[in-house]
């Protein structure tokens, strides 16, 4: 196992404040939001829980350090656990239990070839298209699918989930500094060229 | 097509600034090293950006001079393999999209990608042997969206994906499977958000001319300019891509570049696609190239 202490990236002698901070920094960066319905979750999950040990690991190296002070605050394990691959597997029914499934397992066409068999096309039918456009990136296509799931069913909590996100109303992480921008909602100017050749190259 | 791939002057420090410098103008010598003065004229900040992204991010700069710096000469990174292959991607994908404007074009209209395309043929001779894979991926990915443009297609995702996956071809050339899907996830959102990024920036200019585009297909437009509506959508698309890329970069460790990278992904590229949408991206860089021209003039 690395270093817990580079794994979080701070040094032997930061303060529990300091690490506390570093941990819940990169808990955020690796939250499962972040990555939902995304071909890289897989990695974001190890990431996550490297950090998760790693975090374990110094709290409980120092709370050997300081045998004395017994009540060392723990803090919740995992706080910012959760899923990473969505409710898609597990145990469900429903007439699309086997395209979940194929989603889940990461088998996008065969998903695709059941969902377009199926003559049913309900709130569920095209929330899965709108799932199966997000894990290949096809984002305006998801929306087009989220939005008629939401409407064919307004009350169902996951289609509307899904549709915030893809619409990016969820909070999503971004580095400290920065600001949450938009397209079409921000107002900086893009950066002067570098070199006299700018001209000629484009 | 290129040139939209901007990290944000305002979000990084000097040091980031000097390495995007470095890495401009490394690539620009890596160029004229293996293709001479025709492989430089092809250099712009989107091949720039690709160049680090695949690096290893050493970042080793050094300085060299050229013919638009004689005496002080510029900071250059080098001694990283990785600029080699982002050369060679370059020269390939710049080669492809001549051929394309030559057969889009009539004959007086392709005039000026004949011109170029005469320059470019030695170079790119010289490229598809080194990334074969790479000029095949280009090919064949090139010839799907001109049979998708041929039939009018009106699905922004469907047109855009073989862009995106042309572009994310280029991840095939580095080793480790992590390493690889990472940069193929943002590639691919790279070459998606490129696409569209273009798209919305030629669209008055398409509508004109009668040419197809995608937007005006897929947002039933009666003008050459976006309803409110649709630059909503369309910004909601592209903002996805920019998370989408975001999320990728956490993954890898770009080493020297991560600021340069960062600051693209967290600000440059949404501060692009406002102004283009906005139909200030052109006419800012006209102005700038006037000014830049002055002091020579």
């Amino acid at each position: 196992m690395r270093d817990p202490y580079q794994v979080l990236g701070v040094s032997p002698t930061a303060s529990d404040d300091e690490i506390k901070k570093a941990y819940r920094d990169l808990a955020r960066k690796y939250h499962p939001d972040n990555y939902h319905d995304n071909p890289l979750a897989d990695l974001a999950q190890e990431r996550m829980k490297e950090i998760n040990e790693a975090y374990e690991a110094v709290q409980s190296q120092r709370k050997r350090g300081s045998a004395a002070s017994s009540t060392a605050s723990g803090y919740a394990r995992n706080p910012y656990g959760g899923s990473y691959g969505g409710s898609y597997g597990g145990g469900y029914s429903g007439p699309f239990a086997r395209v979940r499934m194929a989603i889940q397992q990461g088998n996008l066409n065969l998903a695709e070839e059941l969902l377009n068999a199926s003559p049913n096309h309900n709130a569920e039918w095209n929330f899965l298209k709108g799932v199966i456009c997000t894990r290949r990136g096809w984002a305006d296509e998801a929306i087009r699918y989220y939005q008629t799931a939401v409407r064919l069913d307004p009350n169902d909590e996951e289609y509307r989930r899904a549709l915030d996100m893809a619409e990016g109303r969820s909070a999503t992480y971004r580095p400290s500094g920065f600001e949450s921008f938009s397209t079409g909602a921000c107002h900086a100017a893009p950066c002067l060229p570098l070199c006299f050749c700018f001209p000629f190259c484009c | 097509m290129f040139g939209y791939v901007l990290p944000s002057g305002e979000y990084m420090s000097e040091a980031a600034k000097e390495q995007f410098q470095g890495a401009y103008c490394g690539l620009c010598h890596t160029l004229g090293h293996h293709y001479g003065l025709a492989g430089r004229m092809i250099l712009n900040y989107d091949m720039t950006f690709l160049a680090m992204l695949l690096s290893e991010g050493q970042g080793t700069l050094c300085k060299k001079r050229c013919a638009l710096h004689p005496i002080k000469g510029r900071c250059c990174a080098c001694g990283e393999a990785s600029f080699d292959t982002a050369a060679h991607c370059s020269i390939v994908l710049t080669w492809w999209q001549l051929q394309d404007g030559i057969a889009d074009h009539g004959f007086f209209g392709g005039l000026k990608c004949r011109f170029a395309a005469l320059f470019l043929r030695r170079p790119y001779q010289k490229a598809r042997k080194l990334v074969p894979d790479f000029d095949r991926k280009t090919k064949a990915q090139l010839e799907a969206l001109a049979s998708l443009e041929a039939e009018k297609c009106a699905s922004i995702d469907a047109v855009a994906d073989t862009f995106a996956q042309l572009l994310a071809g280029a991840a095939m050339e580095v080793e480790g499977e992590t390493h690889r899907r990472v940069l193929s996830q943002l590639f691919y959102h790279l070459g998606r958000w490129i696409y569209l990024i273009d798209a919305a920036d030629d669209l008055e200019k398409d509508f004109r001319s009668g040419s197809y585009n995608p937007l005006l297909y897929r947002f039933h437009l009666q003008t050459g300019t976006l309803t409110d509506e649709a630059r909503q959508e369309l910004s909601h698309t592209l903002d996805s891509s920019i998370r989408s890329m975001a999320a990728a970069f956490e993954l890898w460790n770009f080493g020297a570049y991560h600021a340069v990278i960062e600051s693209t992904v967290y600000h440059g590229l949404y501060a692009v696609g406002t102004s283009v949408l906005q139909g200030t991206f052109r006419r800012r860089r006209r102005s700038l190239r006037k000014k830049e021209k002055q002091p020579y003039a």
